[in-house]
């Protein structure tokens, strides 16, 4: 791996969109940056899930992600290290000494980095641990991040290879919930309206229904919403379902519609989990190496929660769904964010220490 | 419980139907809607008498299915067609002069009913729409375009069409 | 009565201090519990376990362990705790339902218990648990009924038998009650006077086991002297909610029955006996007994037992029995089918309890000893399928009632032979005689 003379570089670690973001910028600015990514792809969550689209006005996934995945892997002033996972940290500000370990290869790389930026990203609640729904055992029961392959596949059936007459998409699936994760996902509502909208412009003759708390559309995703209803005739109940139940041919749904104050028991084809983020592996690990400090919630706390980059440690940044739940486009802004900040940081090093 | 059901459950003899009289030996007797009691004057098994308060069954409210026949009209009827807009905030309800009066009369709740197709409570909420004064406050107010106002109509019109069905039995 | 100085009286002239802490404790504990989710509450289990240890270590009660004496086996429960359930010399707590309504209820798990050749203590010497009062009138108070849940486990404990409780009501009033009484000085002080006015002392029982647990944990042995061939029949089991849901850490799980996301007991024991076993869309509802419903509410109690536990049941299955483990489910479910029956309805389904279902199974006579004839739904078809032939042990019922009103002493189960003695000498009654005749 070539060092350029230049200075040291910075550390990104996480391949996802904050990390391919705040990755670029740093390079723009001509400056070397390592992005270190644990999976054996770059993209994160669009990438990994094959999202079809994001929200809110349904753009292809390649066309926001692919650019920024491209740039990566050819420019010069990042050097990309899949598969890998930061092991140790040592040294201080301007002068990280860190250990890489390539996972498959078994292989150490040592190097001094001037910044660090952690962009970790996010883990789907894994609907398992909720078993009111049935996921992992019943046919037919997916999440949303399942949903989206189906889409950009264009073929969306259920587990007998047909296409589903009648879709339950549920809300709040391991998020606002003591039992799982008390935080809101803020992205999951979204996602759901978007995927209800894609299944009827698909399917035009299946029915949607959408069983939630509250409606989360911020924002100018809320004309995704308007348009779910008024466009597509997509059905919104508000309430909650207590269980899950396989009748051997249909998935039995059983819930209390609020409006109404009464139960429902309907059968559905297919049910659809808007399994929310939660914090995953390679967040806790960071954390570990880097000696970051985690909120309660398992995310990693900034110094102020109102400013994401300022971990409180003097040049490691944050950035991304590692610190709060959030969308595409706002990872995007917080990796940018950080890049900044990396890079002002870098620079004044230089300034003071002679090269 | 569709209407089918409740006709073959029933045996031949006479049921009390006095609205107010049925089942009130029922402890929480307000609770129940009075279509959902089944008090049979006159019931005996294998000599034993069972009549009354002791042969009495409640039936259960549980929504088994969406059933939009009465919808989809809805949709089709002059004013009728932006039913499919409201997303139940109850503004409608909220500014309506007749529901603050009879609070049976719930605009919201009656767009909702008919978008699920939630058969029974149709049956049960139907004659109220005729409540509607017509004033068209909840149309003013609704931040859809949903014309609630427009909707009642459509709505009463749908429901006479479906008289037979809607007939409380 | 808690004193304004924080100091309780007590009924021999003794004055008790309180910690401002013991006050508040049972309040705190009990909004704790309503902020967590059901198997939060496993955390306030726990602590109460240890807590009984701390109490027994300081001398403050006695705990009844689930000692080698009692041949147990561990089991797991939901919380993941394993939990002791003896096997031998139990204290059969009885149910007032059980007796009143299902006689062969009980009947057909002594007979069990006899053809396993395992001594048990069937004491007269029991009172009622009046838990029903407290579910029914909600007017009761936790002293009185720790009060009487204490004097049943301090008999048990004076005649050397491990308590087993019969009914699923019982069975979850002492749950709460133990809970109380170890986690609240002032209930545990209280209770401790009235005992002592009857000379008794505070034991607590180290493990609340219900009967199912008993059946499940024996049900290979039960399953080995099985007569009659039950592959070809298809069982539904309803689990009762104060089984499972009260304290739901406590009852009894296993991994490779039904996954481990039901609880095990009554499945497994139809499983072990070969029967089908068949899933329905209502598993965890109520069978309609509910609390006080089936008294202040009965039409809706029977309305609900009909039309979301039978005819679903009936419908999604069409299984020949419907097994439960509690009093007032198998009253409910089976009593209720009368009205929806004479009004025309046609779903119809028998109702008995694992432990008739087993004795069946082991060639019990189906009157004399599962006594079905006191059961409303149609059995008649469930006999013919386990090839029992039901018109031939009817005409032996009819000759042994003749002999019975002819003078003949009528039939008595008698426990086998025990080998434990009682504690507390002069007392305790002999138990291997029988009290009634």
């Amino acid at each position: 791996m070539m060092m350029k003379e230049q200075g040291r570089p910075v550390l990104v670690i996480g391949g996802g969109p904050a990390g391919l973001q705040a990755a670029k910028d740093i390079a723009e600015f001509g400056e070397q940056v390592v992005l270190v990514e644990r999976r054996k792809e770059l993209g994160g969550a669009p990438i990994r899930w094959s999202y079809h689209t994001l929200a809110p006005d349904f753009r292809p996934t390649e066309e926001v992600m692919g650019p920024l995945v491209e740039f990566c892997e050819k420019n010069d002033n990042v050097t990309v290290m899949k598969g890998c996972v930061v092991e140790e940290c040592n040294g201080r500000p301007g002068e990280f000494r860190v250990r890489i370990k390539d996972e498959s290869a078994k292989e150490f790389t040592e190097m001094v980095v001037s910044s660090i930026i952690v962009a970790t990203g996010f883990e789907h609640f894994d609907a398992r641990v909720d078993p009111r729904y049935g996921y992992g055992r019943l046919p037919n029961v997916i999440g949303i991040n399942e949903l989206e392959v189906m889409l950009k596949q264009r073929r969306v059936v259920g587990h007998d290879g047909r296409p589903p007459k009648r879709v339950a998409f549920i809300f709040c699936v391991g998020s606002r919930d003591r039992s799982t994760n008390p935080w809101c996902c803020t992205v999951c509502c979204g996602v759901s309206i978007k995927q209800g909208i894609e299944i009827k412009q698909l399917l035009p003759d299946t029915q949607v229904y959408m069983i939630y708390m509250d409606i989360r559309t911020m924002g100018l995703w809320e004309k995704m919403y308007w348009d779910s209803m008024e466009k597509y005739g997509i059905n919104f109940i508000r309430g909650r379902v207590g269980e899950v139940y396989f009748t051997g041919e249909r998935l039995l749904v059983k819930g209390e519609d609020t409006l109404v104050r009464g139960p429902f028991e309907v059968l559905f084809d297919m049910v659809v989990l808007a399994v929310g983020i939660e914090p995953g592996p390679g967040t806790k690990q960071a954390a570990n190496v880097l000696k970051l400090s985690l909120n309660e919630y398992g995310f990693l706390a900034p110094r102020l929660p109102n400013v994401h980059f300022d971990s409180g440690k003097e040049g490691i940044f944050l950035a991304g769904a590692c610190v709060a739940p959030m969308s595409v486009e706002e990872a995007l802004s917080e990796g940018s964010a950080a890049a900044m900040q990396a890079v002002k940081f870098r620079r004044n090093i230089v300034k003071k220490v002679p090269v | 419980m569709t209407g089918k059901e409740q006709e073959k459950g029933k045996k031949k003899d006479k049921e009390i139907q006095t609205e107010g009289e049925k089942g009130k030996f029922i402890i929480e007797r307000r609770y129940v809607d009075d279509s959902r009691i089944i008090e049979p004057e006159k019931l005996e098994l294998g000599g034993v008498d069972m009549s009354g308060r002791w042969g009495t069954l409640v039936l259960p409210r549980t929504l088994e299915d969406f059933d939009t026949e009465i919808y989809e009209d809805v949709k089709d009827l002059p004013r009728g067609g932006n039913i499919g807009k409201c997303w139940q905030c109850g503004n409608c309800t909220a500014v309506c002069p007749v529901a603050h009066e009879h609070p049976e009369f719930n605009p919201r709740y009656l767009i909702h009913i008919v978008k699920m197709g939630y058969t029974s409570e149709i049956k049960r909420h139907h004659k109220a729409v005729y409540l509607c004064s017509g004033c068209g406050l909840c149309s003013a107010a609704c931040p859809k375009g949903v014309d609630p106002q427009g909707v009642m109509i459509a709505m009463s019109i749908a429901f006479k069409a479906h008289e037979g069905e809607l007939k409380e039995l | 009565m808690l004193e304004k100085d924080g100091t309780v009286q007590l009924g021999n002239d003794e004055k008790l201090e309180l910690t401002k802490d013991d006050a508040k404790l049972l309040e705190i504990l009990s909004s704790q519990r309503r902020a967590k989710l059901a198997f939060g509450t496993t955390e306030d289990y726990l602590k109460m376990l240890e807590r009984m240890k701390e109490l027994e270590k300081k001398g403050e009660i006695i705990v009844h362990h689930v000692t080698e004496e009692y041949d147990p086996v561990g089991v797991r429960t939901l919380s993941g705790r394993v939990k002791r359930i003896p096997t031998r010399e139990t204290w059969q707590h009885k149910s007032c339902g059980q007796c009143g309504h299902i006689p062969g209820y009980i009947s057909a798990f002594y007979w069990i218990m006899s053809e396993l050749g395992i001594p048990y203590v069937d004491d007269t010497n029991q009172t009622s648990c009046t838990a029903w009062n407290y579910y029914g009138s909600g007017t009761s108070n936790p002293v009185a009924l720790s009060a009487v849940f204490l004097r049943n486990m301090h008999v048990a404990y004076e005649k050397n038998a491990y308590p087993l409780i019969h009914c699923g009501t019982s069975y979850g009033d002492y749950k709460e009650c133990r809970y109380l009484v170890i986690m609240n000085r002032d209930i545990r002080e209280r209770v401790r006077a009235i005992l002592k006015k009857v000379g008794r002392e505070l034991v607590v029982p180290e493990e609340l086991v219900h009967y199912s647990e008993w059946l499940h944990v024996m049900r290979h042995e039960v399953a080995a002297r099985r007569k009659h061939d039950v592959s070809n029949v298809k069982v539904a089991v309803h689990a009762a909610c104060h089984t499972y849901k009260l304290m739901a850490e406590d009852y009894t799980y296993d991994e490779n029955i039904l996954g481990g996301r039901k609880p095990a007991p009554t499945s497994s024991v139809a499983l072990a006996l070969g029967a089908q076993l068949l899933d329905y869309s209502n598993w965890y509802d109520c069978c309609g007994f509910g609390f006080r419903h089936i008294l202040t509410e009965r039409e809706i109690s029977r309305s609900f037992a009909y039309f979301r536990k039978i005819r679903p049941i009936v419908r999604e299955t069409h299984a020949d029995v419907l097994i439960t483990h509690d009093t007032g489910c198998v009253t409910t479910l089976d009593k209720s089918q009368v009205v929806p029956l004479a009004q025309g309805y046609k779903e119809t389904i028998p109702v008995i309890s694992d432990s008739q279902f087993a004795a069946l199974a082991m060639g019990a006579h189906p009157f004399i000893v599962c006594q079905l004839q006191w059961h409303i739904a149609d059995w008649k078809p469930l006999l013919a399928k386990m090839g029992i032939d039901w018109k031939a042990a009817y005409e032996e019922y009819r000759s042994y009632l003749d002999k019975v009103k002819g003078g003949m002493k009528p039939a008595f189960i008698r426990s086998p032979p025990r080998r434990l003695e009682p504690r507390g000498g002069a007392k305790a009654f002999r138990v291997d005689e029988p009290v009634m005749t």
